[in-house]
């Protein structure tokens, strides 16, 4: 069912009171349809994001990560709905909320912060009147108070001239600067929920050390949970509580990042590893994954990585995979894991 | 028609220093100095286009003095006399010298035939464009701007396509046309509005209005569909734009995202071409007050040059070239405003 | 580089069915303007009291006006006063424009900086204006009207030059002519010219649409001809007179005139659309990060120096 607009505003809980326990976020079989319901994009998503958890969504480019971040914000693209499942925000669903829902969910509730920041502000404003303009309206603060928030946000953000950046318009700020305003204003009226989409990608190695260590210090501060969308595994790595990695529109594993990382169960996950040599600096040969993934929408009969997947058996191919628990909260969908957890 | 489409100008350098910012004292200047560097170039035009007009009025071979005295009078002694108290003796530099300061101190001179100041013949004439001029921008405006932001809502739909065809249809149509149009429409065939004639406001609000309708109307329609066509355009290239959503995601109500964001920055070009179409509005005007017989300044022109009255023409044209480069000063000095980057150049 | 096959031929424009329609509107119009009186009906002159505002019939295919002459004739009588001033006024714009206009990308700063302002100064002024001063001093003749009119349609040509040509004479193969030892006159016969050609097209007949509703409203106004000659905005202004008892009557010649602007601008717009070029006419001062996109918005935009 793609998403209506018809349905009455769910009962959401006001902000900054009611109780942070439960999840945060919980996605329940989803299935996103692209190019008008052609082709189905993302396949059976589930995952859960707790308060104060940080969680990573890693895959490649295509791997339906970013449609599925966009699926929990109310804003694919056009053409692209969601076609079953569920959507839960605090234990409401949103699944076809309407804009009106949307718009009392945003900010308040969830934020959002996106690979280029400096093309999600408006170029011609400053940015420090596009913070105020959200405290003001959203939570009714007066011209001063306002102001005076946006200062101690960019001061809590890491600025170091909140006077002075709040009167310049963002051509004049640098990127790492600019992702700070960004975090700012989405955090702003106090969610429960940030949600970022590439938030480094953009960003010079260090500056991104930066932003991520400032995220991690909001989740210990504010107890801010974060759903983290990223193709780079060091990113996820270094900052994510639990990851779930992403394959063809489908999550292969997920689990604890510390597991994965360590001992990750599905053949994907290891190839990634490996590529991307997490804690192994003295790799010399280029390592690749040979082949390429299927294109998007394509039906596959069974494991979606099999074609590509060097311990692949022909029960792979059979027919449909399900996640299999691997370990605490730690699920792989796999076959080979499957048997080895039936074996041991 | 061309339309108009914003890009994203001056980014920061790749090092992620924020370029300088000029002190305020110095933006100031800067901005004089545009200013008047547009005045300098313009100012010149005011004088060629009078001084031009003052030889055409030499190139005419008619003798105004001799059209004064009439046939009967206009004896070679009595004309030597009336050349010499009109100062149509002298050399035609003096002569326009003389005009022109005297014009600068607000006297134009004398209509040959009537002997009526032309700067009390334009004075009384001008509140009929004014408030036809004026009347037309807003409805120019409102109309253009609705229909465009309408039409960029919902584009692709029926409305967007209907305006469409609408302005492709209007361009081709000249004001007067519209102008005739609007008269069988509303006046003759529905007595709705008046067909002709003009009152002031100080006949009453409503007549005064009634009367400047459908001329105000036939003025601004091809301004309003110019507008339509470059709002909807720029707005549907801003709606797409990150930024929009990033405020959605910030949770900013609908209409303030379109208003404060969206309409706020798509609305530039279609400024620009409002402020390209006004000249060609008073151009209108004149077509305004052929077909709707409106004593305006139009008309007042036309009198005139077939009387050649050359005072009177001259006059005219001297107001209407100061009017429409004060206009396009104006016009340009708020643009460049609106398009300034922080140190006070225009992009 | 190419051979000296033309940037554009007929056959590519003719392809678009709009175009077509264009061009056969204006063939036709092109026929009256030549042959108008001559394949007229009804003498266009010829007043009968007794047929005073006659709707369509056999006789009279238009009708009849307030004088009882057949409105179908003078329509076409009147086609060629219209388009041949129309013409005029464009031939004086493009000399005077175009010209300057390529000259100014060699012809160093100075020049470019003063043509460009007294091109932005002359492109704002309504002509109607000048156009009446000019009557008053030499007389009221349509010919002499349509001399400003040409005037004030220069800075277009100009513009729409000088940015055609700036980017094409900035090309690689223009310096290595010119490395080559070959005159910048050569250069731009050879090279340039060739490139702006379309840009010059697509020009000329958006501008000739532009003088012809400006002719029609000179007409109108009873600027330029002596009645009874005929001429579409002279038709007009007659049936504005007479509206009451007539009132579908100005439709005719309104419908004409809509159809002959509207026949130019898509042929401007097929032009425009083969050869990739693109009419600038658009406001003096802009901010240098303002790009031109072309008229439906759905192509390419390139931005002005």
């Amino acid at each position: 069912m793609a998403i209506d607009n018809r349905d009455p505003l769910p009962d959401l809980a006001p902000v900054g009171t009611g109780p942070r326990s439960g999840e945060v976020l919980r996605l329940d079989d989803l299935h996103i349809s692209v190019h008008g319901g052609a082709a189905t994009a993302v396949r059976g998503v589930s995952l859960q994001v707790r308060p104060g958890e940080i969680v990573g969504l890693v895959g490649e480019s295509g791997s339906g990560k970013t449609l599925t971040c966009r699926a929990t914000l109310g804003v694919l693209p056009p053409g692209c709905a969601v076609e079953s499942g569920l959507v839960s925000f605090g234990g409401v669903d949103v699944t076809s909320l309407s804009r009106r829902g949307w718009e009392r969910l945003h900010g308040s509730q969830m934020g959002a912060v996106f690979q280029d920041p400096a093309s999600y502000l408006n170029p011609a404003i400053a940015v420090g009147p596009q913070l105020t303009e959200v405290v003001r309206v959203k939570l009714g603060l007066g011209r001063r108070a306002a102001h005076r928030r946006a200062l101690e946000l960019f001061e809590a953000v890491g600025l170091r001239q909140p006077e002075r950046v709040f009167r310049q318009i963002p051509a004049e700020l640098s990127g790492g600067m600019l992702q700070r305003v960004m975090i700012a204003i989405a955090i702003s009226c106090d969610p429960q929920l940030l949600v970022a989409d590439e938030p480094t990608t953009a960003l010079d190695v260090t500056i991104q050390a930066e932003v991520l260590e400032l995220l991690q210090r909001l989740r210990d501060e504010r107890g801010l949970a974060v759903l983290l969308v990223s193709h780079d595994l060091a990113v996820i790595t270094q900052l994510c509580d639990r990851i779930a990695v992403f394959y063809a529109g489908e999550i292969v594993e997920s689990g604890p990042a510390e597991e994965i990382t360590r001992r990750p169960r599905h053949p994907y996950t290891q190839a990634l590893l490996r590529v991307a040599s997490v804690g192994d600096f003295r790799r010399r040969e280029l390592e690749v994954i040979a082949g390429q993934p299927p294109r998007a929408g394509e039906d596959i009969t069974g494991c979606r990585f099999a074609a590509r997947c060097p311990v692949a058996v022909p029960e792979c191919e059979a027919g449909p995979v399900r996640p299999v628990p691997v370990g605490e909260r730690h699920e792989a969908r796999c076959v080979l894991a499957a048997r080895a957890m039936v074996a041991s | 028609m061309t339309v108009i489409t914003l890009t994203r100008g001056g980014t920061a350098d790749a090092a992620g220093a924020p370029p300088p910012r000029r002190r305020r004292g110095l933006r100031v200047r800067v901005a004089l100095a545009r200013i008047g560097g547009g005045l300098a170039v313009l100012v010149p035009i005011v004088f060629l286009s009078s001084f031009i007009t003052y030889c055409l009025g030499a190139l005419s071979n008619s003798n105004p003095a001799a059209t004064i005295l009439g046939q009967d009078a206009a004896t070679p002694a009595a004309v030597a006399r009336l050349d010499q108290a009109l100062g149509l003796d002298q050399s035609l530099i003096v002569q326009y010298w003389n005009w022109l300061v005297q014009a600068l101190h607000g006297n134009l001179g004398r209509s040959y035939f009537t002997q009526i100041p032309v700067s009390q013949s334009i004075s009384q004439r001008l509140p009929v464009d004014l408030s036809i001029a004026i009347l037309a921008v807003i409805l120019a405006i409102v109309i253009g701007g609705t229909a465009g932001t309408v039409a960029a809502i919902r584009r692709g739909g029926w409305f967007d396509r209907g305006v469409t065809a609408v302005c492709s249809v209007v361009s081709t149509l000249p004001a007067f046309v519209v102008g005739i149009i609007l008269v069988v429409l509303f006046a003759v065939s529905v007595h709705a509005f008046p067909a002709n004639g003009y009152v002031g406001p100080s006949a009453g609000t409503g007549p005064w209005l009634s009367h400047i309708f459908l001329p105000s109307l036939a003025l601004s329609l091809q301004v309003a569909s110019d507008i339509a066509r470059q709002l909807r355009t720029s707005l549907v290239q801003v709606l797409d734009q990150n930024y929009i959503t990033g405020a959605k995601v910030r949770g900013l109500p609908y209409r303030r995202i379109l208003v404060r964001h969206a309409l706020r920055n798509a609305a530039g070009p279609a400024l620009v071409t409002l402020g390209y179409d006004f000249p060609q509005m008073l151009a209108g005007a004149v077509a305004a007050e052929a077909v709707f017989s409106l004593p305006g300044l139009g008309q007042l022109l036309l009198e005139s040059a077939e009387t050649r009255d050359i005072p009177v023409v001259q006059g005219l044209l001297l107001v209407i070239s100061t009017f429409v480069i004060v206009v396009n000063l104006v016009i340009n000095t708020t643009l460049n405003w609106l398009y300034r980057t922080d140190d006070g150049m225009s992009a | 580089m190419s051979g000296r096959r033309p940037v554009i031929g007929p056959g590519s424009i003719l392809r678009l069915p709009s175009a077509r329609i264009a061009v056969g509107v204006l063939a036709v119009i092109a026929i009256l303007a030549a042959f108008g009186s001559t394949l007229a009906p009804q003498n266009p002159l010829a007043i009968n009291a007794n047929a005073l505002f006659q709707g369509p019939s056999a006789h009279h295919l238009l009708g009849t006006d307030y004088l009882g002459r057949d409105v179908l004739s003078r329509l076409m009588a009147g086609t060629r006063l219209s388009v041949l001033t129309a013409l005029e006024a464009v031939g004086i714009g493009l000399v005077l424009g175009a010209i300057p206009g390529i000259a100014t990308v060699f012809m160093g700063r100075s020049f470019d900086f003063t043509a460009n302002r007294v091109s932005d100064a002359l492109m704002t002024f309504p002509s109607i204006f000048f156009v009446v001063a000019v009557t008053a001093a030499l007389g009221n003749g349509l010919v002499q009207a349509m001399i400003p009119v040409g005037i004030l349609l220069a800075p277009a040509f100009f513009r729409v030059t000088r940015a055609a040509t700036l980017e094409h004479a900035r090309a690689q193969y223009v310096e290595a002519a010119e490395l080559l030892g070959a005159s910048k006159l050569h250069v731009i016969r050879v090279h340039v010219l060739r490139k702006v050609l379309p840009n010059i097209m697509v020009t000329t007949a958006a501008m000739t649409a532009a003088a012809l509703l400006t002719v029609s409203f000179l007409t109108f106004l009873g600027i330029g001809v002596q009645p009874p000659t005929p001429t579409w905005g002279g038709i007009l202004s007659s049936d504005l007179d007479y509206l009451s008892q007539a009132p579908w009557a100005p439709f005719i010649p309104g419908a004409l005139i809509a159809v002959t602007v509207g026949a130019l601008n898509a042929l401007a717009d097929a032009v425009r659309d083969r050869s990739g070029a693109g009419t600038l006419v658009a406001s003096p001062i802009l901010p240098t990060d303002l790009s031109l996109e072309l008229a439906d918005g759905d192509r390419q935009s390139r931005s002005i120096a």
